[in-house]
């Protein structure tokens, strides 16, 4: 498999603050890649910074070949970020938000029309699509925002808490969409606290802690090497 | 280009609400409402209207003064009573406004020169204008009678002497110069006039420049309040197109948001006003001079509008950038409303060429003097001043709108806040 996302020495800092001191990772194509670790940790700047939205202080990030500091269109192109917080515009109406979206990225009419099918199917609304988004609930935001994220079928799909908020049948869907879309052959990055959420979804976790990955693999592997019966044992011993 | 066209549909249709349509209707409605009741008013103060009079004279000088009255449109009603206090009493019953006693003996005691003094009653029931608008003709109309009976009086007294010399030895006329041309009349209803047309200049230019800032302001407040603006900065379209079309959009729609108020204005205005006319002689002395704005004074001003305009909305969107949701917005927008405060009472209540050069200096420094200077300007012919400002305009917009590109491009536009409380960040 060919890496869609090469991180290394992954450095951020706010003025005097250290939040990612040297991040090593990559994301290969197809795969559910996860990074797991506390509050603070560094996991939303290391996907704020894949996304665009923050300015390395050092290392490198490469997507499909091309250079964060040099090309960061190209990984607007490709990639799809859902923040943990996101919002959606309220004055919209469901469709016509998904309609806007889409058509930053369709090349042509059927294309556009093809990723509003995929869309519509994502979110799963109903004719709830045609009323305006600040009639939502959180847990239909969320999958609205999801359906935005996933309907352009991008090279690498930024998901930060992707179930943040949602109830147990709602993070079911979605948990059941991401991975039914990395089956498809599509990458994703994604951070949670959810060990389980964690554990169900990812091909390979890395371990994150104050700036820096502290050990990273397959869920199995991770678990054998420090004879855990879980994810959560697993990231009390490497803290230690 | 279609990318563009998508997110500046968006940020229209962000902006044009339920909320903002009602309430620009509300305001048309309002104004247009208070417009046709001034009018109203102003009507029923030029109508004929009812006056009492109470005549203890009847002298041919009482009649020929009550003959004064009706000329003016008033229907005397005179009173019945044959007393004073008893004819205040009855006028303060009934529903006039203005009760005038001749004396007895008035007619003779000014043939004597001893005049006696006419009484005016006038019964404050409203401020509107009809209610004060009788006794300030009457003034007037005592005034001319004055001055027939004092000229009169003189010329039987200095027979063969015009009596207008006698009482205005000195005449003057007065001329208007300006720049090259020169014209005779009065200065102070030459400026009186072109004052009054150009009223609403200044306050088209404060609503315009006002409304456009807060509506950039308050939709990049409200991208970071809804959380989208994340999601749009990962888009694929460049973040100056962002800018640009955050600051199109809400210029297109404070455009608009102030015509529909400065229309609505003008039609209360115009009723309070009324339609103000000049005289024929008037007209002539300001076309004589050049007052007026041609095709392309208006087309100057519209470029020195636009420049203010686009400096406004290039200081919003930078404030924006540090506001983290609509309330604090509201809040940081009030530095940019100041700007364009000051040029715009400094506009109405002084003159900023006779300022101290400092103070001159520190008032052209601000972006949005030079619009309200440029109306006079125009009209002065003072060309060159009015393009030395749109020049200013056009390097002040360039510098701030490469800051906010750069802002834009950079992590400072999420990480960018003024707030009291130590600042957090997400890691």
């Amino acid at each position: 498999m060919a890496a869609v996302l090469h991180v290394e020495g992954l450095k951020k800092s706010y003025g005097s603050l250290e939040a990612l001191k040297g991040i090593d990772f990559e994301v290969q194509e197809g795969e559910i890649f996860a990074l797991i670790g506390p509050n603070g940790a560094g996991k939303t700047t290391t996907l704020r910074v894949v996304s665009t939205l923050l300015t390395p202080s050092g290392g490198k990030v490469a997507f499909q070949g091309h250079d964060l500091k040099k090309e960061p269109e190209k990984f607007r192109e490709g990639i799809s970020y859902l923040p943990e917080e996101a919002g959606a515009y309220r004055n919209l109406k469901g469709r016509a938000y998904l309609r806007f979206m889409a058509k930053f990225y369709a090349r042509s009419a059927a294309e556009f029309e093809e990723f509003m099918k995929r869309a519509e199917g994502l979110a799963d609304l109903g004719s709830r699509l045609d009323e305006k988004v600040g009639t939502y609930s959180k847990g239909m935001v969320r999958k609205l925002l999801l359906a935005r994220a996933l309907m352009t079928r991008p090279a690498l799909a930024i998901l930060d808490e992707p179930t943040s908020g949602l109830d147990v049948i709602n993070s079911l869907e979605v948990r059941e969409i991401i991975k039914k879309f990395a089956k498809e052959g599509l990458s994703v990055l994604l951070s949670s606290h959810n060990m389980l959420e964690i554990e169900f979804l990812s091909d390979r976790v890395a371990l994150i802690d104050k700036g820096r990955i502290l050990d990273s693999g397959t869920s199995q592997e991770l678990k054998d090497k420090y004879q855990a019966v879980n994810l959560e044992v697993v990231f009390r011993s490497a803290l230690r | 280009m279609k990318r563009f066209t998508n997110l500046l549909v968006k940020e229209i249709r962000e902006l044009i609400t339920y909320q903002l349509v009602i309430s620009l209707a509300f305001t048309m409605g309002l104004f247009y409402f208070m417009g046709e009741l001034a009018k109203k008013e102003a009507k029923r103060a030029e109508a004929e209207q009812k006056i009492s009079v109470l005549d203890l004279d009847h002298s041919d000088l009482s009649k020929g003064l009550l003959d004064g009255l009706r000329l003016a449109k008033f229907q005397i009603e005179a009173v019945a009573q044959n007393d004073e206090t008893a004819a205040i009493e009855a006028a303060k019953k009934s529903d006039t406004s203005l009760l005038l006693v001749v004396p007895q003996g008035f007619g003779e005691s000014v043939s004597g020169l001893e005049p006696k003094k006419i009484d005016s009653y006038t019964f404050l029931r409203s401020f509107s204008l009809s209610g004060l608008r009788k006794s300030e003709i009457f003034k007037a109309i005592v005034a001319a009678t004055n001055n027939y009976l004092s000229n009169e009086n003189l010329k039987k007294k200095v027979p063969g002497i015009d009596p207008e010399v006698l009482k205005n030895p000195i005449k003057s006329r007065d001329f208007v110069i300006v720049n090259d041309r020169m014209a005779q009349g009065s200065a102070s209803a030459i400026a009186g006039f072109v004052y009054s047309q150009s009223i609403f200049v200044p306050i088209i230019l404060m609503m315009i420049i006002i409304y456009s800032s807060q509506m950039v302001i308050s939709a990049i407040a409200m991208e970071k309040q809804n959380k989208t603006l994340e999601t749009l900065l990962t888009v694929p379209i460049k973040r100056t197109s962002i800018v640009i079309t955050k600051m199109l959009a809400a210029g297109l729609v404070g455009l608009l948001s102030a015509a529909i108020y400065m229309i609505g204005f003008k039609s209360y205005m115009g009723g309070m006003m009324g339609d103000i006319k000049a005289s024929a002689d008037l007209t002539n002395v300001i076309q004589k001079l050049g007052l007026v704005l041609s095709s392309n004074g208006y087309l100057l001003l519209g470029i020195s509008l636009f420049f203010a305009i686009l400096c406004a909305l290039a200081m919003a969107t930078i404030l924006g950038v540090l506001a983290e949701d609509f309330r604090s917005a509201q809040s940081l927008i009030m530095p940019v409303i100041f700007l364009v405060l000051i040029p715009y009472f400094l506009s109405f209540f002084s003159d900023i060429r006779t300022l101290s050069l400092p103070v001159k200096l520190l008032v052209l420094a601000i972006p949005f003097s030079h619009p309200f200077l440029a109306s006079q300007n125009i009209i002065l012919e003072n060309y060159s001043a009015v393009l030395y400002g749109i020049l200013y305009m056009a390097f002040f917009f360039l510098v701030l709108v490469v800051m906010a590109a750069r802002i834009f491009s950079t992590d400072r536009v999420l990480t960018m806040k003024l707030r009291w409380r130590k600042k957090k960040v997400v890691l």
